[in-house]
C-alpha cells in the first residue's frame, strides 16, 4: 500500500469488457477521475491510521495488563513446587527386606523406607504397611516381642490394617521370646509358613498382602542358643492394584473426602477407615447453655504420637460445648502423620521447627504455641492448653464455663486446671467439688493472657536452658504465691505411656488409677467459695465441723478412717516449717497417691477422700489452720526411709515431671 | 494495460480497505467495551438508568452467602460514596421498595464485600453451592502474617481474597483478620504462578494492591435498591480510613537475621524496660488517639521496629513524631491527666517544638513535631544549657500502619529513607552511645535561640 504512487501518464488499454469500457468512459472525465483517486488515497490513509492506532492500543493494553500483573499482583516468590511424587505408572514394586542381629532395612523400589542399625534399640518385629495401589508407606511399627504383651499390641495392630494392604515383616535381634500362639496364628493366617515355628534368635522376613497372596518369605534358623541366625535378605516383586480397588466406596460428602484422603495415606486407626460403617469423624456434642468458654482458644500441644493425638482429638471433639473453630494443634516438628490426623478432623494445625533438645525443646514448643495462640486470637483473654496424651472429660468445657469468671476476677489465681494430682480412684469422690491449691498441675489448664503476655512470655526460659516449662512455671518467682483451681475428680485423663519423662512402669504407678469424670453436665457446688477470702471461711467451716481422728492409730491403715460415708475427718501431721514435707511424703506414699513431690496443698492443708469421707490433713505447726488442733492431740510424725533409698528417690523426682 | 491495471488495483484496494475499516471499527468498539466494562455496550440500558446484570449478580451473591449464614458487609468505595450522600434517608427508611435502582445498577466490573474470618467456618459447601448457581470463583491464599513473627512456625495458608464471577460482573470478597492491637487486617492480592491472571481485570480492584489495616467497624443493616446489606455505620469515615489504610508488615526475616548477628539482651532489666516502654507506648497511643492526633514511631522506636521488630533495650525512651499541623494545645493537659507529667518543652509551635513527658521509672516519652517544607520535612532540637538549635532533615514521607507491641501504629511508609536519614547507612549496627546533637547523620546547626525568648522556648520541669 505504501509503495503505491498514482501515475496519470499511463494510457488506458482499448480492448476490454463492458465494465471496463464503462469505467474507461468515466476515466475520461478528468475531474471525476481525480476525485476518485484522491478519495481512494484519503480512504486508504484513514485506514492506515485507524489500523496503526488499533495496533498501538491493543499493544499498550496488553502490555499494561502484563505489567500490572507482573508488578502488583504477582507473588514475589516463584512457586517452584515440584509435584512431590511423580506419577508412577509402574505396576510392579521391587521390595528388599533384610533381617539380622544388628540391622534391619526395607527398600521399596530402591528407596529405603526403614533402616535401623542403632544399638540397643529397635529389637523385635518391624512391620511396614504399604498402600497396595500407590506403594506409599502407610504405617511403620516395631513390636518388641522379646518382651511380654508386645505381641498382643501387634495382633491388635494387624487386625486394624485394612484388607488388601501389603505387609512387610522383619526381625531385628530377637522377636520370638514372647511371641505367643495367638500372634503366631495371625501371622500364619497372613500366609506365613515359618511363623508358627519361629524360635529363639531366628532371623525372618516376610512380604504378603493382607487377605491375599504371599510375595516372599525367608528364614534363617539360629544354630544354637548363644548365636543368632544368619542375616537374611529377601528380594521380591509386588504387583500394584488400581486405585479404585484400594479405596472404599463411601458416599461422596465433605467428611468422607477427608476420610478418604486420610485412609489412603495412613494405617492403624481401625474403624475410621473401614468400608462398612466407618466410625464418625464429626461428633456434634450437645451445645452448652450459656457457654462462657465458647470463644476461648484451645491449643493442643503435640509431638509425633499420631495415635495419641487421634484419641485425644476424638475425646476433645466429643466434649459438650466444644468449638472446633477455636482449636489449633501445634505439632513439634515436620511430622506428616499428626498433620494428617488434624486434617482428618478438619481442624487447623501448625508445625513448629524443633528448637533445642529434650526438655528445652518441649519448653520452646510451648512458648511458640502459646504466643501463636494469642496472635491468632487477639481478642482472647484466656487460652486452654491441652496435650496430645489426654482424654478430655465430657463436661470439660462445662467445668471451665462455670469457673472461668474466677480466673478473670480473682487476682490471686494462677490457673484453672482440669487435673487433680491427688485425685485417684480411692481418693476422689465428688465431681461438683473444687479446691484451691498452691501447685500448678497442668494436664489440661487455662492460662490468662495477661499472665502470659506481661509476665511469662518476656522471661520464658531460653533454648539453652534445659528446663521443664511446667517446673519453671511452678517456681516461686513465677507463681508469686498465686493458686490454681482444680476439681476433686479430674476432667482430664493422662493416658500416655510413651513420652519424654514417661514409661510403662511409671504410668502404671502414678497415672493409671487416676479418677476421671464421665458424668455430663455436672453442676459445680458453691463456686463463689473458691475466691480467696471465701475459701478461708469455707476451710474454717470445714475444720469446725470435722471430727478429729484417733491419732494413736497408724494413718496408713484402712481402719484409721471409720467405715462411714459423707463425714468430714481431720488429722494433724508434723510440719515444722512451710517447706517441711517429711511426714506428708510418707503419708502420700502409703496412701498410694502422688509422692514424688508435693502437690495439692493449700497453706499446709491437703484435702482428699478416704472411704467416701472427706479427709483433711493439716501440717502442724506450719499451717495457719494448726489452731484448730485440739491441745490433746499430738501431730503424727512419720520417719523417712533410710538414706540410700532417699538418694534413689531424687532422680525419680526429676524424671517424674509429666510432659 | 497499465492504466486499467492501475484503476482496477485502486478500486480493489479501496474496496478491501473499506471492508477492513468496517471490521476494524467493529473490533475496536468491541475491544473497548470489553475493557471498559459497560462503557459502550450498556449505553442502551443506561436510558432507564439500570444495569440489571450487576444488580442480579449482587442479589444472587447475597442469597448465596445468607443461605450459608455468612455475615458479609459492603465495602465497595463507589457504592459507599453514593450511599454516604443519602445516608440520612437510608437510615430513616429501612425496607420498603425503592422506586429506582440507584446504587447497584451503575455499571461496574466489581462489587466489593468484606468478610470477617472468624465469622465463618471455611465450609467447602459454599463453593459448591456457588458453582451450582453459576458462579466461577477464585481463591487467593497466602501465609498467615500472624505467625510470621514467629521464627519457626508454619501453619496452613489462609484465604485472603475471593472473587466470584457471574456473567460480566464479579464480586470481590475481602477477608479481614483480627490482629493483636485490636484492629482488622486484610492481605495483599498476589497471584500465584498457576493462576488465571485474566480471570478478572485485577488492576481495577479497590482492595489488594497493598495490605490494609482498619478499625473494627460498626455495622448497619440497610435496604438499598431492594437489597438488604450490611454497611459500615459511618460510610464517610470508612472511606476516609480506606484512603490511608496501607499496612506494612514488620520485617521479621531481617529482624531474625539481626538477632543472629546481635543476640537479644535477655536480662531482667531489658524485660522490665521493654514492659514499661510498651505500656508507655500504649498509654501515649490511647491519649493521642482520643485527641484525634495522628502520630508515628520516630527515632529509636522506629529503628527498633524496622530493625528488630521490638523495642531497643538500651534506648531508654519512647519517641513519637507528630506533624505540626496536627498540633493541639490539649496535648500537654491530656498527657498530664493520663499520669505523664511534662518534663520539658523546647521550642514553640512556630519553630522546633519538642515535648518530653516523664513515664514510669525514668522511661521518657519524647514527642517531636515535624515541619513540612516543599521538598523535605524537619524537626528541631534544642540544647538546654546553651540555647543552641538543631535541625534534623528528612526526605518527604507518607504514613503507613503497622503492628508493634500489640498496637496498631503509624510508621513512615518510606521507612528505610527515614531511618537512613536519621541513623546513616550503618543503622544496622547497634550503637550504645548516641549523642543526639552530633550522632544523627541528618543534624544541622540552626542558630541559637534569642536570650529573651529562653524562658518560653526552654522549659524544664
Amino acid at each position: 500500500m505504501d509503495e503505491w504512487k498514482p501515475n496519470p501518464a499511463v494510457k488506458p488499454h482499448k480492448k476490454r469488457s463492458w465494465y471496463l469500457a464503462w469505467k474507461y468512459k468515466l476515466m475520461n472525465q478528468r475531474a471525476l477521475r481525480k476525485l476518485c483517486q484522491t478519495g481512494a488515497v484519503l480512504f486508504l490513509l484513514v485506514t492506515v491510521i485507524v489500523n496503526i492506532k488499533l495496533i498501538l492500543d491493543t499493544r499498550r493494553a496488553a502490555y499494561e495488563e502484563e505489567e500490572e500483573s507482573a508488578q502488583d499482583y504477582d507473588d514475589e516468590m516463584l512457586n517452584v513446587e515440584v509435584p512431590r511424587h511423580p506419577v508412577n505408572n509402574k505396576k510392579v514394586l521391587d521390595v528388599e527386606v533384610y533381617s539380622s542381629r544388628s540391622k534391619v532395612y526395607v527398600a521399596v523400589d530402591g528407596t529405603t523406607v526403614l533402616e535401623d542399625e542403632a544399638r540397643e534399640q529397635g529389637r523385635g518385629i518391624h512391620v511396614i504397611v504399604l498402600n497396595q495401589a500407590t506403594g506409599h508407606v502407610m504405617a511403620k511399627r516395631v513390636f518388641d516381642t522379646y518382651s511380654p504383651h508386645e505381641d498382643e499390641a501387634m495382633v491388635l495392630f494387624l487386625n486394624m490394617v485394612a484388607r488388601g494392604r501389603i505387609l512387610i515383616f522383619t526381625i531385628k535381634d530377637e522377636g520370638s521370646f514372647h511371641l505367643k500362639e495367638t500372634a503366631k496364628n495371625v501371622l500364619k493366617s497372613l500366609g506365613s509358613q515359618v511363623a508358627p515355628f519361629l524360635s529363639w534368635r531366628d532371623m525372618w522376613t516376610f512380604v504378603g498382602k493382607k487377605g491375599g497372596e504371599v510375595y516372599g518369605e525367608k528364614h534363617a534358623k539360629s544354630p544354637a542358643l548363644s548365636t543368632w541366625g544368619d542375616p537374611v535378605l529377601l528380594k521380591t516383586e509386588v504387583h500394584l492394584t488400581s486405585v479404585e480397588d484400594a479405596e472404599c466406596h463411601w458416599p461422596d460428602t465433605e467428611l468422607n473426602r477427608r476420610r478418604k484422603r486420610f485412609c489412603s495415606k495412613v494405617e492403624g486407626y481401625g474403624s475410621v477407615c473401614s468400608c462398612k460403617d466407618p466410625t464418625p469423624i464429626e461428633f456434634n456434642p450437645d451445645p452448652l447453655k450459656d457457654n462462657k468458654v465458647f470463644d476461648v482458644p484451645v491449643a493442643v500441644i503435640a509431638g509425633n504420637r499420631p495415635n495419641y493425638l487421634y484419641r485425644m482429638l476424638r475425646s476433645l471433639l466429643s466434649a459438650q460445648g466444644v468449638n472446633p473453630q477455636m482449636i489449633t494443634v501445634f505439632i513439634d516438628g515436620y511430622y506428616e502423620e499428626p498433620m494428617d490426623v488434624v486434617e482428618l478432623f478438619g481442624l487447623s494445625g501448625i508445625q513448629h521447627t524443633p528448637i533445642s533438645i529434650k526438655n528445652a525443646r518441649v519448653s520452646q514448643h510451648y512458648k511458640a504455641s502459646l504466643t501463636a495462640t494469642f496472635n491468632l486470637f487477639p481478642d482472647a483473654k484466656f487460652a486452654v492448653v491441652l496435650e496430645e496424651d489426654l482424654d478430655i472429660s465430657v463436661d470439660f468445657f462445662s467445668f471451665l464455663s462455670q469457673s472461668i469468671h474466677l480466673l478473670e476476677e480473682d487476682e490471686s489465681l494462677y490457673c484453672i486446671s482440669a487435673w487433680n494430682d491427688q485425685g485417684y480412684e480411692h481418693t476422689a469422690e465428688d465431681p461438683s467439688l473444687l479446691y484451691r491449691v498452691e501447685t500448678m498441675p497442668g494436664l489440661g489448664w487455662v492460662l490468662r493472657k495477661s499472665l502470659y503476655k506481661d509476665e511469662l512470655e518476656p522471661k520464658w526460659p531460653t533454648p539453652e536452658k534445659l528446663w521443664d516449662w511446667d517446673m519453671w512455671m511452678r517456681m516461686p518467682e513465677q507463681r508469686k504465691g498465686r493458686e490454681c483451681i482444680i476439681p476433686d475428680i479430674s476432667r482430664s485423663y493422662h493416658f500416655g505411656i510413651v513420652g519424654l519423662n514417661m514409661n510403662g512402669y511409671f504410668h502404671e504407678a502414678y497415672f493409671k488409677k487416676h479418677k476421671f469424670n464421665t458424668v455430663p453436665n455436672v453442676q459445680l457446688k458453691n463456686v463463689e467459695s473458691l475466691r480467696k477470702e471465701n475459701y478461708e471461711t469455707e476451710i474454717h467451716r470445714l475444720l469446725g465441723e470435722a471430727e478429729v481422728l484417733d491419732h494413736s492409730e497408724n494413718p496408713c491403715e484402712d481402719s484409721f478412717v471409720p467405715d462411714t460415708e459423707g463425714r468430714v475427718y481431720v488429722m494433724f501431721i508434723k510440719m515444722e516449717q512451710e517447706a517441711d514435707f517429711t511426714t506428708w511424703t510418707q503419708l502420700a506414699k502409703c496412701l498410694h497417691i502422688w509422692d514424688l513431690d508435693v502437690r495439692g496443698n493449700h497453706k499446709g492443708l491437703w484435702r482428699l477422700f478416704r472411704k467416701k469421707n472427706h479427709f483433711l490433713v493439716v501440717g502442724v505447726p506450719a499451717s495457719p489452720y494448726s489452731s484448730k488442733k485440739p491441745s490433746s492431740v499430738t501431730p503424727i510424725y512419720m520417719e523417712p526411709p533410710a538414706k540410700e533409698e532417699g538418694a534413689v528417690a531424687v532422680p525419680a523426682v526429676a524424671a517424674a515431671e509429666q510432659t | 494495460m497499465q492504466k486499467i491495471n492501475r484503476n482496477v488495483v485502486l478500486a480493489l484496494l479501496s474496496l478491501t480497505s473499506l471492508v477492513f475499516l468496517l471490521f476494524q471499527l467493529c473490533y475496536y468498539k468491541f475491544y473497548l467495551s470489553q475493557k471498559n466494562g459497560a462503557a459502550f455496550s450498556k449505553v442502551r440500558g443506561s436510558q432507564s438508568g439500570q444495569d440489571s446484570t450487576r444488580w442480579h449478580v449482587v442479589r444472587k451473591f447475597l442469597g448465596l452467602i445468607s443461605s450459608h449464614n455468612i455475615p458479609v458487609y459492603l465495602i465497595d468505595p463507589l457504592i459507599l460514596g453514593l450511599v454516604d450522600k443519602d445516608i440520612e434517608q437510608i437510615r430513616s427508611s429501612p425496607g420498603g421498595p425503592s422506586p429506582e435502582c440507584k446504587y447497584f445498577c451503575a455499571p461496574r466490573d466489581f462489587t466489593t464485600f468484606a468478610l470477617l474470618d472468624k465469622a465463618w467456618k471455611h465450609e467447602v459447601g459454599l463453593f459448591r453451592t456457588a458453582e451450582k448457581m453459576g458462579f466461577q470463583w477464585l481463591k487467593v491464599i497466602n501465609k498467615d502474617p500472624r505467625l510470621d513473627g514467629m521464627d519457626d512456625l508454619s501453619g496452613m495458608e489462609i484465604p485472603l481474597h475471593y472473587i466470584f464471577k457471574l456473567a460480566s460482573h464479579a464480586i470481590h470478597l475481602v477477608v479481614f483478620y483480627e490482629r493483636s492491637g485490636n484492629f482488622l487486617w486484610h492481605g495483599p492480592l498476589r497471584l500465584k504462578q498457576h493462576m488465571d491472571r485474566k480471570f478478572v481485570p485485577f488492576r481495577k480492584l479497590h482492595f489488594g494492591r497493598y495490605p490494609g489495616a482498619y478499625e473494627k467497624p460498626e455495622l448497619l443493616l440497610v435496604s438499598i435498591d431492594d437489597l438488604k446489606v450490611q454497611i459500615p455505620k459511618n460510610p464517610s469515615s470508612f472511606l476516609q480510613e480506606m484512603s490511608h489504610s496501607r499496612f506494612l508488615e514488620c520485617r521479621y526475616r531481617e529482624a531474625r537475621a539481626f538477632f543472629q548477628l546481635y543476640p537479644d539482651d535477655a536480662s531482667l532489666d531489658t524485660v522490665e524496660f521493654r514492659k514499661k516502654a510498651k505500656s508507655l507506648l500504649h498509654l501515649a497511643a490511647l491519649t493521642l488517639n482520643n485527641l484525634g492526633v495522628k502520630f508515628w514511631l520516630s527515632s529509636g522506636t522506629c529503628l527498633g521496629w524496622y530493625r528488630q521488630c521490638n523495642i531497643i533495650p538500651h534506648s531508654k525512651d519512647v519517641d513519637l513524631g507528630i506533624f505540626i499541623r496536627d498540633y493541639k494545645a490539649d496535648i500537654i493537659p491530656a498527657f498530664q491527666k493520663a499520669g505523664l507529667p511534662l518534663k520539658h518543652k523546647f521550642g514553640k509551635v512556630e519553630d522546633s517544638l519538642e515535648l518530653s513527658f516523664q513515664g514510669e521509672d525514668d522511661v521518657k516519652l519524647d514527642i517531636f513535631f515535624f515541619y513540612e517544607e516543599h521538598d523535605h520535612i524537619w524537626n528541631g532540637g534544642t540544647q538546654a544549657k546553651s540555647g543552641k538549635k538543631f535541625k534534623y532533615l528528612f526526605p518527604k514521607f507518607t504514613l503507613c500502619w503497622t503492628e508493634f507491641v500489640e498496637l496498631k501504629v503509624h510508621v513512615p511508609c518510606e521507612t528505610l529513607q527515614y531511618v537512613e536519614a536519621n541513623y546513616g547507612p550503618e543503622w544496622k549496627v547497634p550503637v550504645k552511645t548516641w549523642d543526639w546533637k552530633s550522632s544523627p547523620s541528618n543534624v544541622q546547626d540552626n542558630g541559637v535561640w534569642p536570650v529573651d525568648e529562653w524562658d518560653d522556648v526552654i522549659q524544664i520541669y
